[in-house]
Formats: structure tokens, C-alpha cells, sequence
């Protein structure tokens, strides 16, 4: 209304002015800080005139008739317009927008206003990626993005970390579709943070626009360019920092532990191990001696720029680090390069692409499980040296065949993979009617993974399962192509300035192929990793003898979108895709997903135009079917690809057999999404909230269960078939407040909360037997986690406790699992009271899905200084420890020292003994709550004043320090709380996870 | 502008709307299954994937072993494989992994004979006879061990059990098993050389001794003594003079060896998939815990020998020294180290447990080269003998065979008849075949098992349960083995 109102006086002035022309001239700059803006668009409005303002934000317009409107718009900043009456030099001053609501939102194959927005999309900008310079990209969105939970694998370098959106909705692989610049990229570990533009999250049906790959979410993210008419810049990011551990379990020490494995012995009846402990001290401390302080370094270079058709950017980074265990043996080191570049051949033809190119190098130690090198640090004897006087590694004997001396481990342990990259996009895209785009694109990604192991000849220990009496070499040669093929037909209208339609029609393909192949050399003269190659083997092995592995997965889709909106502010938009799958036989190839959404954009109301409370408020809501093909390749057709090998005239014979039983009846997995939500700004749009309930229920799910044994599904090289069967449900509430303020001059802040609730329950599974098992526990155990209908999915199933058998008389009035129970033992409780205790007494004793994630921000500006902070939280989850190994001459954590000894003495630790005892049986015993509250980073900067930057010549010079997991609040025993496998069933099981360093950090942030 | 403009958009449809709905229809790269049996080469190498379960057996000697009273389960500790640990203490119930392993595997076998069997009309080829000779022989290998543990089993012939059919297939009669079995050897003995090429192949001698046996093992003694005693007489068998080296490794496939399982140590393996080792598990989980010492190496320290079997030995029996290992006296006299596990007896079965001289390919206690000796000529001489006594046919040649192991074991003649010789050839069983997996199932065929073995059930411990789970995921169309 405005709008018009303006327009029409512009007109009546026009008029009124008749034919006097001014040529006018002026500067515009940032209203925060003063900063000329190159690159600001100048038009006089309802004409195509107008010019841009130069390197130092001055323009200059000549023939502009007095009475006119300039616009002056600029990405980023609110649009202004300014009515001309006399030649008078202008002094613009443009304001960040901050309710962003012109920001634009990556939906796929398309942008969409943020106001606009009719889904739940989750954001992380560069700004916050700036802020918490992650190692990997995941390490930016852990806490920031409600419904988005992250867990690491691993704490050690370059390893993964596990993505879920909205809760676990498949027992199988859950991990989203990532795509990065349109281009599929399923290691994150190969991009460097730097390059992140935004990263935009698709959390409910709307990402349906990707059909049978929707069902886990989709993260869409966006490189950085350059922009149109930008001079010259360049950037320079570096940090160093040092890394340490969180945390050492707290073990026995030598003199307890030689106590504590004699009162064992004693127990059982056997000799003292340790006659004398009065000698024994404190002796070694193994989590110190493979615990170091490990350093990191990260540079990065960016310069971009453009000219008034086209943009480049290019960028170079490297980032080295050590782990905190093993150094240089466990380093990850990346190198990337990339460039982008765009072109417009014509004012509706225009071309866009992009190169990154990656080398990363990374070198492991066994971690996560038994035999790892944080396993043997627990529970390696302490009274042990590192070393004998002779130099040569102590051997752990008798600590059960995989306990070694962990150290020897480290030495003896020689691996390296590296990974070279090449992706690139390009597209096209040409404007014709006035109102049609017609765009192409295409991406690929091209990588050869080589990995290198030398295991050299080695002992540890009688027994021991790491000994090897022949040095072996394995390299393998793994080579990944893809590419994917979108073109699309955009119309775009706005009918009568209310009306305004659009309408997406596309086709897409995606193929992906890879091929493996392996060598394994044994027998070398040399028994060390620099002389080791191929041609020295005494004997060279195909890991492939049935030739190399490949694999041909392939996607062709359709797609159509249309969306409506009356005046911007009733809101409709609906989806359908069509994808064949090469996942599934014939009968099954294709799926449709259709889904849709609505939106209110209630502020526009005339009831709440006014409103002084209300600065926006939006309801939306949307419902979808979207797909998940995640299951091998050929899983529908019988093929002979497993493994029929026997030995005639002592040579190895290689046949054929079946792989994995096939099942021609496999459908995609499909999920019923639902989402409802509002996006409300109040207080002049000070304080942001965000809200959604959300209910997705995944039906036929794909997963491989137990089969029958008479199908021949456990012969070597053969598996379960993939079946559908099974239901889950995950319902819950996001809710995400912010409230940001410019104080004064001098201060602003910003604190942004967000909380995510997971109801997970598994409603069906129809596999018989009614529940798929996984996971492992101690050693030769039942899998402990399981998938049951009534039950979160992965919950753990045991024995339920009830304190400790005090004397004879407990024992013999109460059931046991068997004769051997003593006083001292764990009383596990007969759940069905029928006077045994067996399997059937196992119940749900935990699960690792939380009730509750939260994420913390806060920013503080105060004149040059700026502190951030953020904390992430984790409320309701259980963690088996599993980190022990249980033997009579393992180690153990010091909780042992308050074992039961005696009646009365402990009602939670039982006693020890070398005899055969069930206290090591799978039961709550091991189970903890895994809750925690993490300080994850915090970061002081100092940003040098205009002054001084001119004297240096810099546009922005920023030095900061900042701490990475400062400190976690929980009473979980173990390592780490934040750390998971991720599986579906079987995370949050403890081997002995590398924890999450502590990292200090020092860097400067160079502009000019 | 028009006109560049139309050609583009006409090119880019072109391009985007070309790909047809083939695209996803990929073949893989390796054969589909229904597509295979095109050559005598498809064939051969079905058979060799047929012959590879043949390694997985290696649990069925270690458990039928430790069922016995010749062995305790030993290992690390009372939760050291749990499943090894009840079927030593006859406590096994139907949830046990091992028995699961040993169900799965073995019908992993008779389906890969049975996919060859499935398709042999497709292609002919000369030698085609002694490629379906050798998958019946394995079969009926596959099934008498499913009979041998389970009784009544699901039952299948001439075609894979397909994902589907495991729901409609019912425990079959073990005698309509036999049956099968029977005619399969029959055939494979009429169609195959007593002496094959390769050594490893099944032989005509394999499948008239594996015939004898399952004759026996339904009290068929005219039948058993007829087909071992063809083998005895015209095969090229005979003992090797000095028992102490047939279980070396430089003395497999020897003439006294009637069907080896062969085992390799030239591929790695994992505890992920034991039965897709090419060595003998069985050998690194028997050796001795920890040691370091001459002649042997280290292991798991299960399956090990009670001085009741020790104690079985007559004196001067040669044996005892290759059968059982005396770990204290040996470490006595070599200063060999070792520790000791669980239900330590002092005793190891030197038969097979590992030792020096092998490649040790990761992981080394996977990968022991030892061919398990599944039917030696002495075995056959012994069921010859026994089903010629209990047959009443004629106990002459039955003392005949009996003494002619006798005598290489040092051991006296002995000149019984009647039950007393029955007792005589069940008491040579027991000391010759000591370790290799035979005695609990020669107990339990023979009526003696409840009298020999601790806590063993009359009409329950003659079968092991079928595991639960395996019932559930057939739809629990099978009734439980009695007792269970």
C-alpha cells in the first residue's frame, strides 16, 4: 500500500517537474560501520537506468529527472529508496536486513525467500560456521539446528560423525542426502568448512523434492562465490592450536591392582599373583603414556571477486593434525584447492561453475573396540614398564589374548589412506518469455582411495591374537565416479501483483559407479614399513580373485513443483517426484512421492499489520511420502558374487557361489512426514522463535533380519536379503528462541537457544522372531541392543539388577542363573517371577536415543572485542559401558576399589574373582545415563579499528583465541558422551571411544 | 534471439527427456544365478563353491569332541563361548550359537549342492557325471551331519531353498533322509575313480566309506559291511605303519586317509566369519593356552582331554603319545611356557592342535593348515569290523579288522567274539579316533552315551535342540527335538 502510494507521488512529482534532469552523485555505505559498499545496485525505479557504485561506494547517475526514485538495493542489507529533487551528492546509508527475511532459502533445484519458506528448514550461515572453526563440517552443526543431533564416531582425526535429522528412522543406513553445491558428497571429511557458504537443512516433507532419497532429510550446502561488481578480495583464515584429552578413565594403579587381582585369586581359591605389593608403587599410568598433547594447523586462502557479467573465486586451504593418541600415526591432513566461477553470456543466458579438488591423507590406530589402543590402555597391568631394560616393549601376559601393551601397539601399527577428489559442477540456465528459466546442471564427483597397511612381523605376548609371524602389505586401489544430470523448466509469475505462481518441472539422473581391487604382499625381507612394496613380497595375494568389485547404482527422476502464494502471505506449494531406483527389481523401479505444504504469513493480516507485539509471524505446515533406497545393489536378483573357495593340491581354488539371497519383492521404504510450525519475530524484531511438532512414521522399513539358517544365508559370502518389514515412528518438538540487540554503539549481543525432543518407537517389526538384534558386548556374548515393536528402536536388553547378594542366605532364597552365584554377585532380577532366571528375564534396561537436545549460543560485540560461546546438551540417553575387559588380570577403574568384600561393604560393585562367576553377563550393571552438558566453544577476538587498518592496509585484521570442549558435565564413567557408533541398533555401545580432544586455538582472520 | 532461444530450449529437452526408463535397468556385473550352468567350467566352479562348507565342519569335530566324555570345553573362562561351555556340561539349550552355526552352515552346504543339482539338465559335458557325483557325495556329507546332530531335518533335493520356502518345509523323517543319502552315495561311488587326480577330490573310496558309515549308523550292518568291506578289499587304501606321523602336516592325503577335508593357510581370516577361513579354526581354538615352546604354538585351550580318556589307553598303546599331549611333562622336558585356562586337565589333543612350520597368515590361530582326517582307513577297518559282529555276519573278519589296527598300535590281538568283541571294537574306537569328533556320536548310535556321559538325558541328549530362533523363523511350523 505504501508501495503504491510512493509510486504514485513519484509520478505526480515527475510530472510536476517536467523536464529538468540532474545528474546525480554520492557514496553508500554500511550503516554499522560506516564501510563503503562496492557492487550496490542504483536503479530509477519503473526504468531499466541505473549504474552500480564503484570499488569505494560512489555513483554517479546522470539524466535522472528530478522528482524521480532511486532504488539502491544490495544483497544482504535492506533496499532503500531515496526521491531526487536536487543534484546534491547523496550519502546512502544501507542497513544489514537484520529480520533476514529477504535471505534467500536453498530448497532444491531452486531458492526461495525466507519469508516465503513453507517447510522446516534448519540454517547454518558462514558466520557460524566462522565462528566455530570446525574440523568437518558436522562439527558445525551439532547444536545449532533444532532436530539435527550429531554424534562422532570418533574424537580422533578425519573420522566421520554420524548425522540424524528428526530421530532414527531406519534401522538401516539413516544418514540424509548430503549435496554440496547440487553435487552428492557422502564424506564430509573432504570439504573444507572454509568454502561453506550456508548449509541448509531439510528436515520435513518439503524435502520430498528428492524423493526416494528424502526419507532421512537433506542437507544442502552452498559454496562460497564471488559476487557481481566486487573488486578484489582477498581472505586469509589461520589457526594453530594444541589438542588434548578431556578425560583418563580413572584406573587402578599398580599397588590396587595387584590387591584387588590377589583378592581375586583368593577368592577362587588360587595363589596369590602378587606375594610382594609393597614394592609395586604407583607404576605405569597407560592412558598417560598414550595420551599427548597434539598439535593442529589451519590455513586458508580466498580471493573473489567479479565484473559486471561474471564472479570467480578460488581458494586453497591446508589443514594438519595429530591425534591425541598416536601423533603423527593417527594424523589427518587435507589439502584442498577449488575455484568457481560464473558468466553471463547474456542478460538471460548465464553460466555458473565450479572445481574443488581435495587430497586427504590420514593415518589410524585401531579404535572403538576390543584390542584398540585406548582398550589396552585400560586395561593393560599397570605394574608393567613400557619398556624392558633392554629397550624392547613389555609383554602383557596372561591379561586374555587381545590385551597388549599399548604402546608396542602404536609402534607396530603403519596405515595410510589417501583420497584424491575431483568435483566440479556447471550449469546453464536461459531466461525467455519474460518468465521462463530453462536450466541445466551437472555434477560429478571423481575419487581414488588408495589405503596402504604394513603389519609387521610382531609379538605381544603369548597368544595374543596381534602376533604375527608374516609381515603383510595390503593396498587397496578403490576408484568412486558419479555424476548427476539435472535439467529443469522454471515459470515464474506474478499475475496482478496478488497471484504469483510458480512452477518447477525437472528430470534429473544420477549414476554412480566404483570399482575395488586389492593386493595383499607377505613375506618381506625387511621387516619395516619404508621397504615394504609389492615387488618385494615374497609372496603377492588378489583380495579380488573373482575379479575387482564394482558396483552401478543409477536414479532417474521427474519432478514437478508448483507453488502458489496470494500476496505473500497465504502460502501453498506442492510436490510430486517419480524415481526409478536400479535398487529394485522391475515390478518395483518406481516411486512416487508427493508431498505438500502450506503457509500463513499471519503478520501481513490487517489485524496484525499494526500489531506492536507481532514483527512477523508465519504458520506453516506440510505433509509428504518420502522415499529411502539405501540398501545394496542387486539385493532383488540372485547373483553368484560370494565366496566359494577350497583347496585342491594345496592351491587355493577359486569357485562361485551365491551372495546375498535374493528378494525380487523389495519396494523402497517409505515415510510419512508431518510437520507443523510457526516462525514468529517480535520486539522490533529483536527476539526470534521458532516452533514445530513433527510425526514421521517410516513404513516398510528395508532392513536385512535374521533369516531362516536353511536358506544358506550365513555361507561365506552370502547375507540375509533385504526385506521390508517394520514400522517406526519419531514424533517430537523443536523450538528455537534467539534474541539479538545493538545495545549502543559499542555493544550488541545475541543468545540463541534451541531444544529438541525425540519420541522414537519401533511399531512393527513383522521380520519373524519380532525383533532384529545387533550390537556387541564383551566377548561372545548375544548381541545386546535390539529393534522390537514397543520399544525405541537400538534399546538394550539385559538383565535387570537389584543390588548385590549380601550372604548365603539372599543367595539361596532368591532365584539364580545358576550354581556358581555367590554372596557378592549380582542379584539379577526374575522379571516374569517365575522362579528361574533366563533369557526371558532380559527387559528394556536403557536406550541410546535422548529425550532431549539442546543447543546454547551467545555472542557479545563490544567495541573491537567479540566473545562468543555455545554449549550443547543431551538429555535422557543410556551408554553401555563395554570398555572392560573383565579378566582376572585386567585392569580396572578405581570404582572396583568399592567392590563388594564382604556383607554389608557395597551394594552396587560386586566382588572379584578369577572363578567362573555371571556378574560379567550383559545387565544394567553396565549401563549408564549418558546425559551431559558440554561447553563445546568458546572464543575471544579482537578486531584492529578502521584507523589502524588503513595505516596496515587491510580491510579487516581479527585475532582470536578459542577453546573447543572446554568442559562436560556428566556422570557418564567413560571417555566421551558425545562419541557413538551411530548405528541404528547397537550405538551408544562403549568400547573404549576415542574421546573428542580439548583444543586450544590461536588465529587471525585477514581481509584486504 | 528468438532463434537461438528456441534451439536451446529444443536441446535441452532433447537432452533432459532422451533418457528412458532403462537407464535404471543395470546388470551386475557379476552372473545372476538363474543365467549360470552354460559350460562344463560354470559347473566345476559351482562345485568348488559346494566343496568350501566342507571347512565350516571343522566346529561340528570341536563340539561333537567336547560332547563327548574324551574332552572338556575348556578356554578362557565359565563364559568363554558360551555355547562350547553348556554342550560340554550336556546344559545346552536351544539358544545356542554354536548349534545355530552348525544348523546354518550345513544347510549353507546342501543348497550349493543343491543349486548344481537344480540345474544339471541345463548343459552336458563329458565329465558331467563326476561333477554331480561329487555335489551328491557333499550333500549327502551335509545332510548325515544334519541328521547325525539334529534328527528329523527340513528336507530338500534337486532345488534351493528359496527366501519363502522356509516357511512350508517340514522336518522330514531322518530315515527318508537316509534314504537320500544313500542313493547319493551309491551314485557317487558308481560314478567316481578310486584314485582322482587331485588330491582333495572326492574319491569312489570316500563315498563307500561315507556309505558304510551311514549304513552303520542305522544299524544296516549287512549293507555296511558289504560296501566297506568293497572298499577294504579293492580300494588303495591301507594303515600307514607308524601312527605317530598321520597327523602331521607333511603326511596328509596319505593311503591310510580315505576323505580329508582339506585346509590351507595360504588366506587370511577374521573371527567375523569363521566359516570363511580356509585353515582349520578348530586347530588354533584346541591349542595350548599361551605357549611358547618348541614344536607347537599357542591357542584357545578348549577341547581338552579328561584323564578319563587318558586313563583308556591300555599300556604300550602307541597312541596316547600322538593322541594326547601331556602339557607338564612336555614342558618339563622342552622348558616350554604356557598358562593355564580354563578346566585345565594337564592334557591337549596333540592330534590337532596347532603347530610350528606354517605360514601363520593373520589371524594365525585362524589359519591352521591341518587337513581334518575325516574317514582314515583304520575308522573304516573299525566299521567294517563292527558291523560284521553286530551284524552276526562273521566276527572272524571282524577280529580280523579289529586286530590289524590293534597291531599297528602295539597292542595284543585280540580273539573275543559275541558282545565282548563289540566291546573290544567300541573300546578301539574310542583310542583310535580320540579327537577327531567321532565318539559322542558312536556313544549315542550305540545306546551307550547316558551311561558314559555326565548329565547326559536318555531321549533327550541323543539330538541337539534345533535353535529356537531357527524355529520362530520358520514359522514355527517344527516341533522341538524332545526333551528341549
Amino acid at each position: 500500500m505504501k508501495h503504491q502510494l510512493l509510486t504514485i507521488l513519484s509520478f505526480l512529482m515527475l510530472s510536476f517537474a517536467g523536464a529538468q534532469n540532474l545528474t546525480i552523485t554520492g557514496v553508500v555505505t554500511e550503516a554499522d560501520t560506516g564501510f563503503p559498499i562496492p557492487g550496490v545496485n542504483i536503479i530509477l525505479k519503473n526504468t531499466s537506468t541505473g549504474t552500480v557504485t564503484d570499488f569505494d561506494g560512489n555513483f554517479s547517475l546522470a539524466n535522472v529527472p528530478s522528482g524521480s526514485t532511486l532504488v539502491f538495493s544490495y544483497v544482504g542489507f535492506i533496499s532503500q529508496e531515496v526521491v531526487v529533487t536536487s543534484a546534491e551528492p547523496l550519502a546512502i546509508q544501507l542497513a544489514t536486513d537484520v529480520a533476514q527475511l529477504d535471505e534467500v532459502v536453498v530448497i532444491g533445484y531452486g531458492t526461495q525467500r525466507k519469508k516465503e519458506v513453507t517447510g522446516a528448514v534448519g540454517i547454518v550461515s558462514s558466520e557460524t560456521i566462522e565462528e566455530l572453526k570446525p574440523t568437518r563440517i558436522e562439527q558445525a552443526l551439532q547444536g545449532q539446528v533444532a532436530g539435527v543431533q550429531i554424534s562422532s564416531n570418533s574424537g580422533s582425526p578425519g573420522s566421520s560423525s554420524t548425522i540424524s535429522i528428526r530421530g532414527i528412522s531406519t534401522n538401516g543406513d539413516s544418514r540424509p542426502l548430503i549435496l554440496v553445491d547440487g553435487n552428492v558428497i557422502e564424506d564430509l571429511s573432504v570439504i573444507n568448512p572454509n568454502d561453506i557458504e550456508t548449509v541448509n537443512v531439510l528436515k520435513d516433507a518439503t524435502a520430498g523434492i528428492y524423493g526416494v532419497r528424502a526419507a532421512n532429510g537433506v542437507i544442502l550446502i552452498t559454496t562460497k562465490s564471488g559476487r557481481k561488481e566486487m573488486p578484489l578480495t582477498i581472505e586469509y583464515n589461520a589457526y594453530v592450536g594444541l589438542q588434548e584429552t578431556t578425560r583418563e578413565i580413572p584406573a587402578l594403579n599398580a599397588t590396587e591392582y595387584a590387591l584387588l587381582v590377589n583378592e581375586a585369586f583368593a577368592a577362587n581359591g588360587e595363589s596369590l599373583q602378587f606375594p610382594n605389593v609393597s614394592e609395586l608403587g604407583q607404576g605405569t599410568n597407560w592412558q598417560n603414556e598414550v595420551f599427548q598433547t597434539a598439535p593442529v594447523f589451519n590455513h586458508a586462502i580466498t580471493v573473489k571477486g567479479g565484473k559486471e557479467k561474471s564472479t570467480y573465486a578460488f581458494g586453497q586451504s591446508f589443514l594438519t593434525q595429530d591425534g591425541i593418541v598416536g601423533l603423527k600415526k593417527a594424523n589427518f591432513t587435507r589439502f584442498t584447492k577449488r575455484g568457481s566461477y560464473s558468466l553471463d553470456f547474456l542478460d538471460n543466458f548465464k553460466f555458473n561453475a565450479g572445481l574443488i579438488f581435495t587430497n586427504t591423507n590420514r593415518r589410524a590406530l585401531p579404535e572403538s573396540g576390543l584390542g584398540s589402543v585406548l582398550f589396552n590402555a585400560l586395561n593393560n597391568d599397570p605394574t608393567l614398564n613400557v619398556r624392558e631394560n633392554d629397550g624392547s616393549f613389555s609383554i602383557s601376559e596372561g591379561l586374555g589374548n587381545e590385551v597388549i601393551n599399548p604402546i608396542a601397539q602404536i609402534d607396530n601399527t603403519f596405515n595410510r589412506s589417501v583420497v584424491n577428489k575431483l568435483s566440479g559442477n556447471a550449469s546453464l540456465s536461459y531466461n525467455f518469455l519474460d518468465h521462463f528459466t530453462a536450466q541445466s546442471n551437472i555434477q560429478f564427483n571423481y575419487s581414488h582411495v588408495k589405503s596402504t597397511t604394513f603389519n609387521p612381523i610382531a609379538f605381544f605376548g603369548s597368544g595374543k591374537v596381534f602376533n604375527r609371524d608374516r609381515n603383510e602389505l595390503v593396498i587397496f586401489n578403490n576408484y568412486f565416479r558419479d555424476y548427476t544430470f539435472d535439467a529443469f523448466l522454471k515459470y515464474e509469475r506474478l499475475f496482478n501483483d496478488t497471484h504469483n505462481v510458480k512452477v518447477l518441472l525437472g528430470t534429473s539422473v544420477f549414476k554412480t559407479t566404483g570399482e575395488f581391487s586389492g593386493r595383499v604382499g607377505r613375506d618381506f625381507v625387511g621387516n619395516s614399513v619404508a621397504e615394504a612394496s609389492l615387488d618385494g613380497a615374497g609372496e603377492i595375494q588378489n583380495i579380488y580373485p573373482n575379479g575387482n568389485a564394482t558396483f552401478d547404482s543409477r536414479l532417474l527422476s521427474y519432478f514437478a513443483r508448483v507453488q502458489y502464494d496470494y500476496k505473500g502471505k497465504y502460502l501453498i506449494s506442492g510436490v510430486i517426484r517419480r524415481d526409478g531406483s536400479t535398487k529394485f527389481g522391475p515390478e518395483n523401479q518406481f516411486g512416487y512421492f508427493p508431498s505438500g505444504s502450506i503457509g500463513w504469513v499471519a503478520s501481513d493480516e490487517s489485524f496484525l499489520e499494526d500489531s506492536s507485539v507481532f514483527n512477523f509471524l508465519k504458520f506453516r505446515s506440510s505433509y509428504g511420502i518420502l522415499g529411502n533406497d539405501r540398501i545394496g545393489d542387486y539385493r532383488f536378483v540372485s547373483i553368484l558374487n560370494g565366496e566359494g573357495t577350497y583347496v585342491f593340491d594345496d592351491e587355493l581354488f577359486f569357485g562361485i557361489a551365491t551372495g546375498v539371497i535374493s528378494n525380487p519383492e523389495i519396494r523402497w521404504e517409505k515415510q510419512k512426514a508431518f510437520d507443523v510450525g510457526f516462525d514468529a519475530r517480535f520486539l522490533n524484531n529483536k527476539l526470534d522463535v521458532t516452533a514445530d511438532y513433527f510425526k514421521r512414521t517410516t513404513e516398510d522399513l528395508l532392513f536385512s533380519p535374521q533369516v531362516s539358517g536353511i536358506l544358506g544365508a550365513s555361507s561365506p559370502g552370502s547375507a540375509a536379503p533385504t526385506i521390508n518389514a517394520g514400522t517406526v515412528e519419531n514424533k517430537g518438538f523443536e523450538f528455537a528462541i534467539g534474541y539479538s540487540d545493538q545495545v549502543n554503539d559499542n555493544f550488541k549481543f545475541s543468545v540463541k537457544y534451541n531444544l529438541t525432543s525425540i519420541d522414537n518407537e519401533v511399531l512393527l517389526v513383522s521380520a519373524q522372531g519380532g525383533f532384529i538384534a545387533a550390537g556387541g558386548f564383551g566377548v561372545g556374548q548375544d548381541p545386546p541392543a535390539r529393534m522390537e515393536a514397543g520399544f525405541p528402536i537400538g534399546y538394550f536388553r539385559g538383565f535387570k539388577t537389584d543390588g548385590i547378594f549380601q550372604n548365603q542366605a539372599e543367595v539361596d532364597s532368591y532365584p539364580t542363573l545358576n550354581s556358581q552365584v555367590q554372596p557378592g554377585d549380582l542379584r539379577f532380577v526374575d522379571i516374569n517371577n517365575d522362579g528361574v532366571i533366563n533369557d526371558d528375564d532380559k527387559t528394556n534396561i536403557g536406550d541410546p536415543i535422548p529425550d532431549f537436545t539442546m543447543g546454547l549460543n551467545l555472542t557479545f560485540d563490544y567495541k573491537n572485542f567479540d566473545f562468543g560461546a555455545y554449549a550443547f546438551a543431551s538429555v535422557g540417553n543410556e551408554i553401555v559401558r563395554n570398555y572392560e575387559r573383565n579378566q582376572p588380570l585386567t585392569n580396572r577403574s578405581i570404582y572396583y576399589l568399592d567392590r563388594w568384600t564382604g556383607e554389608g561393604t557395597s551394594n552396587t560393585f560386586p566382588r572379584v574373582t578369577s572363578g567362573a562367576n555371571s556378574n560379567g553377563l550383559f545387565s544394567d550393571f553396565f549401563v549408564e545415563d549418558g546425559s551431559f552438558v558440554r561447553l563445546q566453544n568458546v572464543q575471544l577476538g579482537y578486531s584492529f579499528s578502521e584507523k589502524a587498518l588503513e595505516r596496515m592496509g587491510f580491510d579487516k585484521f581479527r585475532i582470536y583465541i578459542s577453546g573447543s570442549n572446554l568442559f562436560t558435565l556428566t556422570e557418564y564413567r567413560g571417555y566421551d558422551p558425545t562419541t557413538s557408533t551411530g548405528e541404528a541398533i547397537g550405538g551408544g555401545i562403549d568400547y573404549g571411544f576415542y574421546p573428542n580432544p580439548r583444543t586450544f586455538l590461536l588465529g587471525i582472520n585477514v581481509k584486504l | 534471439m528468438k532463434k537461438l532461444n528456441i534451439k536451446f530450449f529444443a536441446i535441452l529437452l532433447l537432452v533432459a527427456f532422451s533418457c528412458s526408463d532403462d537407464f535404471v535397468n543395470v546388470d551386475s556385473p557379476f552372473e545372476n544365478s538363474e543365467d549360470f550352468f552354460n559350460s562344463e567350467e560354470d559347473y566345476q566352479s559351482a562345485l568348488i563353491g559346494a566343496y568350501d562348507p566342507l571347512q565350516s565342519t571343522y566346529l561340528n569335530v570341536l563340539l561333537g569332541e567336547i560332547a563327548s566324555d574324551n574332552t572338556l570345553a575348556g578356554g578362557e573362562s565359565a563364559i568363554d563361548v558360551p555355547g562350547i561351555q553348556e554342550v560340554d556340561d550336556m546344559i545346552h539349550t536351544p539358544i545356542n550359537q554354536q548349534l545355530r552355526d552348525i544348523w546354518s552352515w550345513m544347510y549353507g552346504g546342501v543348497n550349493r549342492t543343491n543349486f548344481i543339482m537344480e540345474f544339471k539338465d541345463k548343459t552336458d559335458f563329458p565329465n558331467k557325471n563326476a561333477v554331480l557325483a561329487q555335489t551328491r557325495f557333499l550333500r549327502a556329507y551335509y545332510y548325515f551331519e544334519l541328521v547325525k546332530w539334529f534328527g528329523d531335518v527340513p528336507f530338500k533335493v534337486d532345488a534351493r531353498i528359496q527366501f519363502g520356502d522356509q516357511f512350508s518345509i517340514p522336518r522330514t523323517p531322518k530315515a527318508e533322509v537316509y534314504a537320500q543319502i544313500e542313493e547319493d552315495l551309491i551314485f557317487a561311488a558308481a560314478n567316481l575313480p578310486y584314485i582322482q587326480p587331485q588330491t582333495g577330490r572326492i574319491t569312489k573310496g570316500a563315498a563307500q566309506a561315507l556309505l558304510g558309515k551311514a549304513y552303520l549308523y542305522q544299524n544296516k550292518f549287512t549293507q555296511a559291511a558289504t560296501v566297506l568291506e568293497d572298499l577294504i578289499n579293492n580300494g588303495p587304501h591301507d594303515l600307514i605303519a607308524d601312527y605317530s606321523t598321520m597327523f602331521e602336516n607333511d603326511n596328509e592325503n596319505n593311503i591310510e586317509s580315505v576323505f580329508e577335508v582339506q585346509y590351507t593357510d595360504l588366506e587370511g581370516a577374521g573371527f567375523g566369519c569363521l566359516q570363511c577361513s580356509e585353515g582349520n579354526v578348530a586347530v588354533g581354538f584346541n591349542g595350548i593356552r599361551n605357549y611358547t615352546g618348541p614344536l607347537f604354538e599357542s591357542g584357545f585351550s578348549f577341547n581338552v582331554p579328561t584323564q578319563e580318556v587318558v586313563d583308556a589307553f591300555e599300556p604300550g598303546d602307541v597312541r596316547l603319545e600322538t593322541a594326547i599331549l601331556d602339557i607338564d611333562q612336555w614342558a618339563a622336558d622342552t622348558g616350554a611356557t604356557f598358562s593355564i585356562g580354563f578346566e585345565h586337565t594337564g592334557y591337549f589333543n596333540r592330534k590337532y592342535i596347532s603347530r610350528q612350520g606354517d605360514l601363520n597368515t593373520g589371524d594365525a590361530n585362524l589359519t591352521n593348515p591341518n587337513n581334518y582326517r575325516s574317514i582314515r582307513f583304520a575308522d573304516v577297518l573299525l566299521m567294517a569290523a563292527e558291523a560284521l559282529n553286530r551284524g552276526g555276519i562273521d566276527d572272524g573278519r571282524a577280529q580280523l579288522y579289529l586286530n590289524r589296527v590293534r597291531t599297528r598300535a602295539m597292542l595284543p590281538e585280540v580273539m573275543a567274539t559275541g558282545t565282548t568283541l563289540t566291546n573290544a571294537i567300541y573300546q578301539e574306537r574310542r583310542v583310535e579316533l580320540v579327537g577327531e569328533g567321532h565318539h559322542f556320536f558312536d556313544l549315542v548310535r550305540t545306546g551307550r552315551a547316558a551311561a558314559e556321559i555326565d548329565g547326559f538325558q536318555a531321549g533327550k541328549h541323543e539330538l541337539f535342540p534345533i535353535p529356537s530362533i531357527e524355529i520362530q523363523l520358520a514359522g514355527n511350523q517344527w516341533e522341538q527335538n524332545p526333551g528341549y
